[in-house]
């Protein structure tokens, strides 16, 4: 009766192509079922990425007649948002809202892309809706702003009135950052989604009264599997200066994150050159991660006794020396799980040495710290 | 033009909780009408002041009955569109007018969707469905009203162990936001009044006025003066007809034996009437069973069918 997961076919098909092809990262909050007796799942509220942030849709199908086009709920804050009372010139295009009504119109149960289509559609009037919303702020910095922005493409924003003070409404917008494909940059990248970095910018919305615009609440983004190779908490935002705007302020900031982004991937080079160099000393990694090289293992012998290295690389190695854990294969806990030592990142490293020498100094600490971890293991635990 | 706001929205508690029990017995989502009248109220202003405007009077909602379909889509198109053919023609009696409808979905925040929405809109936007406001005097206004109002139930996201289930009422309502130049509908939340019995629901008892859709039937036709030839052709038909109803409820008991049940002879009688009683008695047994039966048959039939659409929706799945 189910697709596996509880769901009808066709609603299952069609949830898991949404989250298998959705260009942003979506996730499946919460599933309910709506029949008396079945219990067949038919509803789940979805977490759609907007502006750097969530929001909360509801869609709900029907089990008792899972032909039927799904209904939509959307959050509690957008209860003005009604698509299909969008005009085709408030910005979101006669086109998508068209493609939506058709598509509900002539609902298809059985091609799988159906709900895909309508989220991205709807969310393209939410974007929509957004703006407008945004554009009808009574605010002379927002407009401005709004105004020397609007070459730039794939700016999404959204005005959150404060539920109880009109003085805590903001403008927050999601500035995509450096028109360069991150994802090209990386050898051997099997990340799904495209990755970016954006500029969170909130202004507080000015009544008339207040004189000089205070400077706006920016914070860096980044898609969350970025990460792995860049940290965007590392970066130091240039200060804002009084009486700026986004347009001054952006392109310094795109230039300095182009070259760290570079400088990110030539880092990946020399953490895959630094592990090569561990493999004459230490004998070939077991296990490595061989498109970021952030992590890498290897199998020691010390006379009778052996154990593995577990290496974990920073992003910011050389600069930070590699942090390293000791695993026992001989000795266990009594649940079964290995002994491990601590994470030891403390011992001698010089960002300066040539990656041989650091290979080296690596091999010297291990042989030494062997001693130790030999004596932890064996302290109270018999071998298998 | 644009409609006034409605100050609230009463409903009996027997109405609210048979649509709760159809809502909870019903195999997944419903939806249906609901049938009133909106009164325009003038509240009695205790004060001297002249000031008070047409604008203090105050228009109420008052929900008699409703119709649950057993099923969603029941009168729209996934898009929301209503399918007038489906609605229930508006008729003259001034207090069953198609006010609005409802929906009731399990499991689903107790907020309106974007279908909820259209069919509203929609609903409200048919010129054929406008209806009249009564004052609290009963008679008609030339005022009217399109049938914009909403109930929405639902049943709570967590189970809880009392509180299983939850209403919100609304009025689509087009008002001029500070915002936006152009007037837009949207929901507005109105209050729900249960109306119960008690000293606190006097007035609601006090307005109260008949709702019968039955015919009057014209108790004994035989003996009035049918000699006067002033009747059409077509009124004597009906007379007959209204008079064969009438037998087939008296079970071949004579209107003019009422008339013995005075008097000093009135205790002979009462067997008899005791005999009509029990006659009828069985006659409304036997109805009974029949409707008993049928709606087993239409239970089974119902299951029937449910199966046969999961069959389908697996088969047709699995391809």
């Amino acid at each position: 009766m189910s697709g596996g997961d509880g769901f009808p076919p066709f609603i299952s098909a069609q949830l898991h192509y949404l989250m298998n092809h959705f260009p942003h990262s979506i996730k499946v909050d919460k599933v309910w079922s709506g029949s008396k007796y079945s219990g067949n799942l038919d509803r789940f509220t979805l977490l759609i990425p907007y502006c750097l942030d969530t929001i909360k849709w509801d869609i709900l199908y029907n089990a008792e007649f899972p032909f039927a086009a799904p209904d939509v709920i959307f959050g509690p804050e957008d209860e003005d948002f009604h698509p299909f009372l969008l005009k085709g010139d408030e910005g979101g295009g006669e086109g998508g809202l068209y493609a939506i009504k058709n598509s509900l119109c002539n609902w298809n149960n059985k091609d799988p892309s159906r709900l895909l289509a309508l989220i991205k559609d709807l969310r393209d009037q939410y974007t929509a809706y957004q703006r407008k919303r945004v554009g009808e702020v009574d605010d002379e910095r927002v407009k401005f702003e709004i105004s020397t922005m609007f070459a730039r493409e794939g700016i999404e924003m959204h005005m959150s009135s404060g539920v109880e003070k009109v003085q805590s409404e903001e403008v927050k917008f999601a500035v995509p950052l450096m028109d360069m494909s991150i994802n090209k940059m990386v050898v051997g990248c099997h990340w799904r989604h495209e990755q970016k970095i954006y500029l969170q910018v909130v202004y507080p919305v000015n009544r008339k009264y207040m004189s000089a615009p205070s400077a706006p609440r920016l914070k860096l983004m980044s898609t969350p599997e970025l990460k792995y190779m860049f940290s965007i908490d590392d970066v130091k935002l240039p200060t804002w200066l009084d009486g700026m705007c986004m347009a001054e302020y952006l392109p310094h900031l795109e230039e300095s994150l182009e070259r760290q982004v570079s400088e990110a991937v030539t880092l990946i080079d020399v953490r895959r050159r630094f592990i090569e160099a561990l493999a004459p000393l230490l004998g070939r990694p077991v296990e490595t991660d061989s498109v970021f090289y952030r992590k890498t293992m290897f199998f020691v012998t010390s006379g009778a006794f052996s154990f593995m290295v577990q290496l974990f690389l920073s992003t910011q190695f050389p600069k930070q020396q590699p942090a390293m854990m000791l695993i026992s294969s001989m000795y266990f806990h009594t649940s079964g799980i290995p002994i491990k030592s601590p994470l030891l990142s403390d011992y001698p490293w010089s960002p300066r040495w040539d990656t041989s020498q650091m290979a080296e100094r690596i091999f010297e600490f291990v042989a030494d710290e062997s001693l130790n971890f030999r004596k932890f293991c064996s302290e109270g635990h018999l071998p298998h | 033009m644009e409609d006034p706001q409605l100050h609230k929205i009463a409903i009996s508690g027997p109405t609210l909780a048979s649509m709760i029990q159809r809502f909870s017995s019903s195999l997944g989502d419903v939806d249906g009408f609901l049938f009133g009248h909106v009164t325009q109220i003038t509240p009695s202003n205790l004060s001297d002041d002249s000031s008070s405007s047409d604008s203090d009077s105050q228009l109420v909602a008052t929900i008699t009955g409703f119709f649950c379909s057993g099923q969603n889509l029941s009168f729209y198109d996934s898009l929301g569109r209503v399918n007038s053919l489906r609605v229930p023609s508006p008729n003259n009696h001034q207090h069953h007018n198609l006010i609005g409808w409802f929906s009731g979905r399990r499991q689903s925040p107790l907020r309106p969707s974007l279908r909820e929405f259209s069919v509203t809109n929609s609903l409200s936007k048919t010129p054929q469905f406008r209806f009249s406001v009564k004052t609290s005097s009963q008679s008609p206004t030339n005022q009217t009203l399109a049938p914009s109002v909403f109930i929405l139930f639902t049943t709570p996201l967590t189970d809880q162990l009392i509180h299983t289930h939850q209403y919100r009422a609304y009025q689509l309502h087009a008002s001029n936001k500070l915002s936006s130049s152009a007037s837009s509908p949207s929901f507005h939340a109105k209050s729900l009044d249960v109306v119960n019995i008690g000293p606190a629901f006097r007035g609601h008892y006090d307005s109260f006025s008949p709702n019968c859709a039955l015919p009057l039937l014209n108790c004994d036709t035989r003996n009035s003066c049918s000699a006067m030839n002033v009747e059409s052709l077509t009124a004597q038909r009906e007379k007959i007809s209204d008079q064969k109803q009438l037998d087939s409820c008296a079970e071949g008991f004579l209107v003019e034996t009422l008339s013995l049940l005075m008097g000093p002879e009135a205790s002979s009688y009462t067997g008899a009437v005791e005999d009509l009683y029990e006659k009828m008695l069985a006659k409304i047994d036997i109805l009974a069973r029949l409707v008993e039966t049928s709606s087993d048959k239409v239970l089974e039939l119902e299951n029937h069918n449910r199966k046969l659409r999961y069959k389908v929706a697996r088969s047709s799945g699995l391809e």
